[in-house]
C-alpha cells in the first residue's frame, strides 16, 4: 500500500510540473535539474533525484518551446526516471547510480510519447476556441473567457499521461531487464554518467554553429581541467 | 485610469496566458482571459462583445514578453473607448509586435538565461551544493517576474513609448554574452566532470582533453540532424558493450 501511496505522490508532481512545462507560470520547476530533486524529495530521496536532474537537464537544454514546436517532455522523464529508481530499486534490491542509470536509459524512448500527449492537449484546446466563439456569438462574454481555464484540465491530463507512459512499461520492463543489464551499467556506470552531460553539452553546441562560442567553450574547458589536473 | 483591483486581477491572470493554447489561433483566448476584467470596465454590452471578438484574433508571444504588450493594449483599448485621436489600432498593434517580442522573448530567456542558469546550477551541484535548484529557480525567476510585473505596468503607463524602452535594453545582445558565458560555465563543467570520472576510474589524467573529441564529434553529429536520444542511447549502448 505505502508504495502505491509513493506512485500517487510522484504522479502529483508530475501533474505540478507538467503544468509549470507550458500552461501556468513557467517558473521552471519543469526544468530536470528541479523537478527529479523534487520528486526524490517527496519520496525520501533527495541526492538520486539531484543526481537524475543532473545527468537530464542538458540533455534537450538547447531545445526550445518555440511556436507550435514540441519539444521532447524532458519534465516527465524526469519524474519517471526518478520514480522507477526509487521505486524498483527498492522493490530489486538494487539502488544508487546504477539502477538510476538503466531506469533513465528505459524512460528516455519511454517519453516520447510526451510529445503525442502535448500535441493531443493542444488540439483539444482548439475545442474550447470554439466553444469560447460559441459564448460570444450568444452575447455571453464572461462565459467564453471561463472555456480558457478547462485548458488547464488537457495539459494536466498530457502531463499525467505521459507520467503513466513511462511509469507503467518502465515497470514492467526494468525486472526483466535489470538481471541482464544491471550488472553490466554498474560496471560503465562512470562513464555513463558522464557520457549523459557530454552529448548534453555537443549538441547545445552544435545547434549555436558558432565557432566564437566553440572556441570559449574549448579554452574554459582546458584552462579549468589543467588548473585542477596540474600541467 | 483602471481601478488598482483591475489591474491586480489582471497581473494575477498573466501567468495563465499558456493554459489553453492551440494551434488555431494559440494564445489567443489566453489574452482574452487576462484581458477581460478591463474590457468588462471599460465597455458595456455589444462593445463588450465586440472587444472581446477583437482580442480573440490569431496571438502569439513570448509568454513573459506578454507583459508589456498586454500592458499597452490596455493602453490602447483605454484610448479607443475615449475615442483619442491618432492612436493605432489595437488589432493592429498586438499583429505588428508579437512576432518581435517573440523573437526577442525567445532568444534571452530560453535561448540565453535559462542555459546560462542551467550550466551555472549544474556547476553548482557538482560542487556539492544541494541547494543547486534553488538557485536556478531564483536566477531565472528573477528577470522573468520583473518582465511580467514591470512590463505590465510600464506599458500601461507608457502606451507605445514602451516598444522603445524594450529596444534599449538590446535584448538580442543580452542573449549572445548569455549564451558565450554559458559556454564557458559549460567547458568548465565539463572539465570538473572529466577530472572526477577519470579518477574515479583511475585512467591517468594525460586522457581528459581527449573527452574534447567525443563532444565535437557528437556535435557535428547533431548538426546532421541526429537526435539527442539516438545520440545518447547509441553512446550508452557503445560504453555499456566497450565497458560493460
Amino acid at each position: 500500500m505505502a508504495w502505491s501511496l509513493d506512485y500517487l505522490y510522484a504522479g502529483l508532481v508530475a501533474l505540478l510540473v507538467g503544468l509549470d512545462r507550458t500552461a501556468v507560470l513557467q517558473l521552471l520547476i519543469c526544468r530536470p535539474i528541479v523537478a527529479a530533486p523534487l520528486t526524490g524529495w517527496v519520496l525520501g530521496d533527495f541526492q538520486l533525484g539531484l543526481q537524475a536532474g543532473t545527468l537530464l537537464e542538458l540533455l534537450w537544454l538547447g531545445r526550445l518551446p518555440v511556436g507550435a514546436a514540441i519539444p521532447p517532455d524532458d519534465t516527465q522523464i524526469a519524474v519517471g526516471g526518478t520514480t522507477l529508481a526509487l521505486m524498483m530499486g527498492a522493490s530489486a534490491g538494487a539502488d544508487g547510480l546504477p539502477m538510476l542509470l538503466l531506469c533513465l536509459l528505459v524512460a528516455l524512448p519511454l517519453g516520447k510519447c510526451g510529445q503525442i500527449f502535448d500535441h493531443l492537449a493542444r488540439q483539444g484546446n482548439g475545442l474550447l476556441l470554439i466553444r469560447a466563439e460559441q459564448e460570444l456569438a450568444r452575447r455571453r462574454p464572461a462565459a467564453a473567457t471561463r472555456w480558457h481555464l478547462l485548458g488547464l484540465g488537457f495539459f494536466a491530463l498530457a502531463s499525467l499521461g505521459t507520467y503513466l507512459g513511462i511509469i507503467l512499461p518502465g515497470s514492467l520492463l526494468l525486472p526483466w531487464l535489470a538481471p541482464y543489464l544491471l550488472a553490466k551499467v554498474g560496471d560503465a556506470a562512470p562513464w555513463l554518467a558522464l557520457a549523459f552531460p557530454l552529448v548534453g553539452i555537443a549538441v547545445f553546441l552544435g545547434a549555436l554553429r558558432n565557432r566564437r562560442i566553440l572556441f570559449l567553450f574549448l579554452m574554459a574547458f582546458l584552462l579549468v581541467y589543467f588548473l585542477r589536473e596540474g600541467f | 485610469m483602471l481601478p488598482l483591483g483591475v489591474r491586480l486581477r489582471i497581473l494575477l491572470r498573466l501567468p495563465l496566458l499558456q493554459a489553453s493554447w492551440n494551434y488555431e489561433r494559440m494564445q489567443s483566448l489566453g489574452v482574452l482571459y487576462i484581458l477581460y476584467p478591463a474590457l468588462r470596465f471599460i465597455y458595456r454590452d455589444e462593445d463588450l462583445v465586440l472587444a472581446c471578438r477583437r482580442h480573440l484574433e490569431y496571438f502569439n508571444t513570448h509568454p513573459f514578453m506578454a507583459g508589456p504588450i498586454l500592458g499597452t493594449t490596455l493602453a490602447l483599448e483605454e484610448e479607443r473607448s475615449l475615442h483619442a485621436e491618432g492612436s493605432l489600432d489595437v488589432s493592429e498593434f498586438k499583429g505588428m509586435i508579437m512576432a518581435p517580442f517573440a523573437a526577442m522573448g525567445d532568444a534571452f530567456f530560453w535561448g540565453g538565461l535559462r542555459p546560462l542558469f542551467a550550466a551555472l546550477a549544474l556547476l553548482l551541484a557538482a560542487a556539492g551544493f544541494w541547494w543547486a535548484p534553488l538557485a536556478f529557480l531564483l536566477f531565472f525567476n528573477l528577470p522573468h517576474g520583473l518582465a511580467l510585473i514591470a512590463g505590465l505596468r510600464g506599458g500601461y503607463r507608457q502606451g507605445l513609448g514602451m516598444i522603445g524602452r524594450v529596444q534599449r535594453y538590446r535584448l538580442p545582445d543580452l542573449a549572445v554574452r548569455c549564451k558565450e558565458g554559458t559556454a564557458l560555465l559549460l567547458g568548465a563543467l565539463s572539465a570538473v566532470l572529466v577530472a572526477d570520472t577519470l579518477r574515479s576510474a583511475e585512467v591517468a589524467s594525460a586522457w581528459g582533453p581527449c573527452a574534447l573529441l567525443p563532444v565535437l564529434l557528437l556535435g557535428g553529429l547533431a548538426r546532421l540532424g541526429v537526435s539527442n536520444l539516438i545520440l545518447i542511447l547509441l553512446m550508452s549502448a557503445a560504453l555499456l558493450v566497450f565497458f560493460g
